[in-house]
């Protein structure tokens, strides 16, 4: 695992800085003058801009199982949100430094730089894509206020056209690289990042979805229930603590038909059905408590990798509300499989009645040797505290501690921890934010 | 972090709207009294004129049938010297739209060209009718 980790990170790293030194190699920097300064990093902004751009959109390409040697689905994710930010940031740069760079020649340079006659057609190429990115990238920094899910999806598949006017631009006026050099490093680099964004919003569709049957609908609390689906064809593969994601075919559904979202699996992979545990999040959620038993989902993954696969290390759970499940799906496989475990788990409900799972959680901890489950209740003991943590895990400062639950109960764990000596390497947490 | 791009997304719209609005008034300025005066006044320069100016001290070249004088120029191109001293005093046309790996200059170098001007070149054409 280890292994195919550093050779993920450095296929990731040989693919963001490869261009930027390919125009090194190609003699790109040049610091003789002011001017000549701002104009190779005016150059090496764009073509580090460009080449981040694609390979945001590379990653975003969600082919199940092949995000784990990159760390899981939400870690790459989250890189692909630092690429994004860090190409729009550089791309901006861009053109500034180089009519800067021009400035220092004549102002009839600088304005030729920014507003070139129109025919030539490659610099209005990228102002097109920048205008692009700016209007894709809005919902998600908020430029305009919080976005909606599904209108930030739609938004977003302007990144293509973003991309092809970017390597309209690019290929042409890489000026410290020979035409066909360009064309072979964008080409490549884009090539790559088109056929991500074909499967991703074509052809997963067809090779990717299976499809299931809703067979139960169990409440679970107010607002929660778990969904049990059996597979109509070849069912998923997959580890405990993964999700997938659910696209609901359910015509009475009220919303949220044919969308897809994310959801964690619950059950352990030895189990006949596949389970997935739904919390009353927003309108395709919050649907779902009600669709058919009967109906069809397809389901797509598995994907994450937040939990390790063995849990004979010593570990502390946190898992809070809905963020229980990717727990519960290993407690279910460690009670099936007879495991060994060296687990405390800490359940942060906000009263008994909103502590699902609780029951058959007990009877697994009786069950399996070395796991222990303690119940934290807000109501009853207030927000979680290191006095706490203290009385009922002394040792958690030499377990490896994992958190799952919503963002406030993830900071607050997080802060306590740090506070009281945990090395931030020893704490992993998992998030859905718009993903 | 939206609050930090947010302020990007505004500062560089600043910067663009800042340097289009200095560069359009710096160089409509500049650019008003020479060309009509020069339309009239052009000088022409013959092949035999423009290969005595072939030393980088003194250094002419014609591009598309007018003719520059870059000697003030050389030290302030991006590329080394010797790619723009080869083709002092000689036809430039195609080198310049080349670069010698087929990319033309920008619409940037096409505007630092004017001020360089000395006149038009006398085609063979010319010269024939001439003698």
């Amino acid at each position: 695992m280890k292994a195919t980790r550093i050779a993920g990170d450095a296929l990731l790293a040989a693919l963001a800085l490869g261009p930027l030194f390919w125009f090194l190699g190609a003699g790109a920097l040049q610091l003789e003058s002011a001017a000549s300064t701002l104009r190779s990093l005016g150059r090496l902004a764009g073509v580090a801009g460009l080449a981040w751009l694609l390979l945001a959109m590379l990653l975003s390409v969600r082919v199940p199982r092949w995000d784990s040697p990159f760390g899981g689905l939400i870690r790459l994710w989250h890189i692909h949100h630092m690429l994004g930010a860090a190409s729009f940031l550089l791309l901006m740069m861009h053109p500034i430094l180089l009519a800067l760079a021009a400035a220092a020649s004549s102002p009839a340079a600088a304005l030729a730089t920014l507003t070139p006659p129109l025919s030539f057609w490659p610099l209005w190429a990228g102002w097109g894509a920048l205008l692009l990115r700016m209007v894709f990238l809005a919902p998600g920094f908020a430029f305009f206020g919080d976005a909606d899910y599904q209108r930030w999806k739609a938004i977003h598949l302007l990144s293509a056209g973003a991309v092809v006017l970017g390597l309209a631009h690019a290929v042409p006026l890489s000026r410290a690289l020979p035409a066909d050099q360009a064309i072979w490093l964008w080409g490549s680099l884009g090539g790559l990042a088109m056929a991500a964004f074909s499967w991703r919003t074509l052809l997963s569709r067809i090779f990717s979805h299976r499809p299931y049957r809703i067979t139960q609908v169990d409440a679970l609390a107010r607002g929660v229930v778990e969904l049990s689906l059996a597979p109509e064809g070849r069912p998923m593969d997959y580890e405990p603590g993964q999700f997938a994601y659910l696209t609901p075919l359910d015509p009475a559904l009220g919303a949220g038909r044919g969308e897809e979202h994310p959801y964690s699996i619950s059950s352990a992979p030895t189990e006949p059905v596949l389970r997935m545990a739904i919390k009353d999040l927003g309108d395709a959620s919050g649907a779902l408590l009600n669709v058919s038993v009967g109906s069809r989902v397809l389901i797509e993954g598995p994907y994450g990798q937040f939990l390790p696969s063995s849990h004979e290390r010593p570990a502390l759970w946190i898992g809070g509300g809905i963020g229980l499940t990717p727990f519960m799906s290993v407690a279910r496989a460690l009670a099936d499989q007879g495991g060994m475990a060296d687990v405390q788990l800490l359940y942060c409900a906000n009263d008994p009645s909103r502590a699902y799972f609780q029951d058959e959680l007990k009877a697994i901890a009786a069950r399996v040797p070395g796991l222990t489950l303690h119940m934290h209740y807000f109501a009853e003991a207030g927000p979680l505290s290191l006095p706490y943590l203290e009385t009922r895990v002394p040792d958690y400062r030499e377990r490896r501690v994992y958190i799952c639950g919503p963002l406030p109960l993830i900071a607050l764990a997080r802060t306590l921890l740090r506070e009281a000596g945990v090395p931030r390497t020893n704490i992993t947490s998992e998030e859905f934010n718009l993903l | 972090m939206k609050r930090f791009m947010f302020g990007a997304f505004i500062a560089f719209w600043a910067s663009v709207i800042s340097i289009w609005s200095f560069a359009t008034l710096a160089s409509g300025t500049a650019g008003q009294a020479d060309p009509a005066s020069e339309a009239a006044s052009e000088r022409t320069i013959s092949a035999a004129e423009l290969a005595a100016h072939g030393s980088a001290a003194d250094c002419w070249m014609a591009i598309d049938g007018v003719v520059y004088d870059f000697s003030a120029y050389i030290p302030e191109h991006p590329a080394p010297p010797v790619i723009m001293t080869q083709w002092c005093g000689r036809e430039a046309t195609e080198a310049y739209h080349t670069k010698g790996y087929g990319r033309p200059h920008s619409p940037a170098a096409d505007a630092l060209l004017p001020p360089y001007r000395v006149g038009v070149l006398l085609t063979p054409d010319d010269s024939t009718d001439a003698e």
